[in-house]
């Protein structure tokens, strides 16, 4: 598990600093998602797009 | 001869006697030692200072630091006595040494690394994103910035004119006779040329800044030659794409950005 980790990923500074900038990428897309919705969750039923339908009429 | 090494516990000097002798403070010089029966000296040269023979029974002396400023090490004599477990009382770290292999520990380590990286870069970059977003305009500034035009309220063939940061934007809402006068001119011969696709999202909306190209006068609607905008102050004719065809304007009139919103029937300018 170890050895195919470090010889594909940490061997070349640049293949680890790039593989670092996309970790970052991708982890702070995800963070955010997890986040907000965590926050839809806790807030369920109070936010704007959950009662949008109360006020305005579908046509 | 006999040591005993293990509970000597020595802290540094930072001076000796002209004797030789280390000054040390609170030591007992008057230990008593086998061969001596006067028990020595004061300034005598203890037997540890200088020789190595005879029996040397110390095992009660504990130097104190010496100067103000001599840091109290902590003792780094092996807990167990020489030969005892190695010949040279190297300590045994074998407690401390990481378990498993080499290389499982190397890639450990660079993950460790490499996650710090991670969360170190995601933290900057939305620093980054969150004061620049602190820099652009908020939202209610933005809100004012659109206005809404119900889509309903044109009908087939009629001009609104409507006000947008100060400037009029007229809106048309073209039939199909309008659009196919509009695609068959031949855009080459125009003073400007630009297709009527690409100065409409939507064939049957027209949407355009209401300010002349020339000097800035609002054309009518309606009027002209060409059957769609005409400036009465200096006579631009614009067709019905809002093209300059004929008079002293050297543009066609202006598109601002402005999109559909089909769940409330709006079109959006701004």
């Amino acid at each position: 598990m170890a050895a195919p980790v470090y010889s594909t990923l940490f061997k070349r500074n640049s293949v680890f600093v790039a593989a670092i900038f996309a970790g970052a990428f991708s982890f702070s897309i995800g963070f955010d998602v997890l986040t907000s919705a965590y926050w839809d969750m806790h807030n369920r039923g109070k936010q704007w797009k959950d009662i949008r339908g109360r006020y305005i009429d579908k046509e | 001869m006999a040591m005993l090494t293990s509970r000597i516990n020595l802290l540094p000097t930072s001076r000796a006697l002209a004797s030789g002798v280390p000054l040390a403070p609170k030591i007992s010089f008057a230990v008593p030692s086998a061969g001596h029966e006067h028990g020595g000296r004061a300034d005598a040269i203890p037997k540890f200072a200088g020789r190595s023979t005879g029996v040397l029974s110390l095992s009660r002396v504990n130097a104190l630091p010496t100067s103000p400023s001599s840091p109290r090490y902590i003792h780094t004599s092996p807990r167990t006595p020489a030969s005892a477990t190695n010949a040279n009382g190297v300590p045994d770290f074998s407690p401390y040494r990481a378990k498993g292999q080499g290389e499982t520990n190397k890639t450990l380590s660079y993950f460790m690394v490499g996650s710090l990286g991670v969360l170190a870069a995601s933290g900057a970059k939305s620093t980054v994103a969150d004061i620049l977003s602190n820099m652009a305009a908020s939202a209610d500034v933005l809100a004012l910035a659109k206005i809404e035009v119900e889509m309903k309220s044109i009908p087939e063939g009629k001009n609104l004119i409507v006000k947008w940061r100060g400037k009029p934007v007229f809106i048309r809402h073209r039939t199909a006779d309008e659009i196919d006068e509009a695609n068959q001119v031949d855009v080459k011969t125009l003073r400007d040329p630009q297709a009527d696709d690409d100065r409409v999202q939507r064939p049957e909306w027209l949407v355009m800044l209401g300010v002349c190209t020339h000097l800035g006068c609002v054309p009518i609607g309606e009027a002209g030659d060409y059957g769609g905008w005409f400036c009465p102050c200096h006579g631009s004719h614009y067709d019905i794409s809002g093209r300059i065809r004929r008079g002293p304007a050297p543009l066609n009139l202006e598109i601002p950005e402005y999109q559909f919103n089909d769940d409330e029937e709006k079109l959006v300018i701004g």
